[in-house]
């Protein structure tokens, strides 16, 4: 059975995102950015609904 | 007589056992690998937020934390190029004075920004030294020059009354 992988492809960069994302966010906070960590939270809360959007796009996509 | 009453979708839904035909088939497929990630999204999403609003926090000026002034050392046991340790804000606090000139004095909290050493004034070579692992500080701003260490030394704020040092604060990063 093929199956399109563009989904997992997908998420996989948006995990890639979140951990990139985290990471600047905590380095962000320790130097006292506060506008930086919250730019950072932000765009890593976003990425869940657009995470759960591709996964109910993409979970019943054949090739 | 094989009944197919298994085989049938009851109606459209998303558990995804109806079609199993072998044991551990769905353990991870395509789709459920999708769900995984899906779901860290979601745990990422939700781990920001403390950091998030502990940012907000301190932005809206709640963490700004005063403390009562307090004395250091009086002016006149400070000669020019010296330093003095003492503990501000808490009695945990270590921090150090050094009397760069005449009217001029930068006092800053010595646990180094690397692993929290204390960090030393050397007069000679006229900047901050981490004796731990060779971290250097500029003893004008307190910025890391040379070493692991990355952040700047927190500055405190220090005013000269009738002779006397007080520490007011300590200041936020700029950098
Ligand atoms: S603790 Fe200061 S350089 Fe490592």
């Amino acid at each position: 059975m093929k199956r399109s992988y563009v989904g997992v492809a997908v998420l996989a960069v948006i995990l890639f995102l979140n951990i990139i994302f985290t990471q600047y966010m905590v380095h962000q906070f320790f130097y006292e950015n506060y506008v930086n960590t919250l730019i950072f939270c932000g765009l890593n809360i976003v990425l869940f609904p657009i995470a759960l959007f591709a996964y109910k796009k993409m979970k019943n996509v054949k090739a | 007589m094989p009944s197919d009453k298994n085989n049938k979708i009851p109606f459209n839904e998303d558990n995804y056992t109806h079609n199993i035909e072998r044991n551990n088939e769905r353990k991870l497929d395509r789709r459920g690998f999708m769900k995984t990630l899906a779901g860290a999204a979601g745990v990422f999403a939700v781990s920001s937020l403390p950091w998030g609003a502990v940012a907000a926090k301190e932005l809206i000026g709640l963490g700004e934390k005063e403390y009562p002034k307090q004395k250091i050392i009086d002016e006149s046991k400070l000669a020019v190029g010296d330093a003095f340790e003492f503990k501000f804000p808490g009695e945990h606090d270590d921090a150090i004075i050094i009397r760069l000139a005449e009217d001029r004095y930068v006092a800053y909290q010595n646990a180094c920004t690397h692993l929290r050493c204390p960090v030393f004034w050397v007069k000679e070579q006229n900047q901050m030294v981490c004796p731990c692992h060779h971290g250097f500080f500029d003893v004008e701003t307190g910025a890391p020059t040379a070493g692991p260490p990355r952040r700047p030394l927190p500055e405190i704020q220090v005013k000269v009354e009738n002779g006397a040092i007080y520490a007011v604060r300590v200041k936020r990063y700029e950098a």
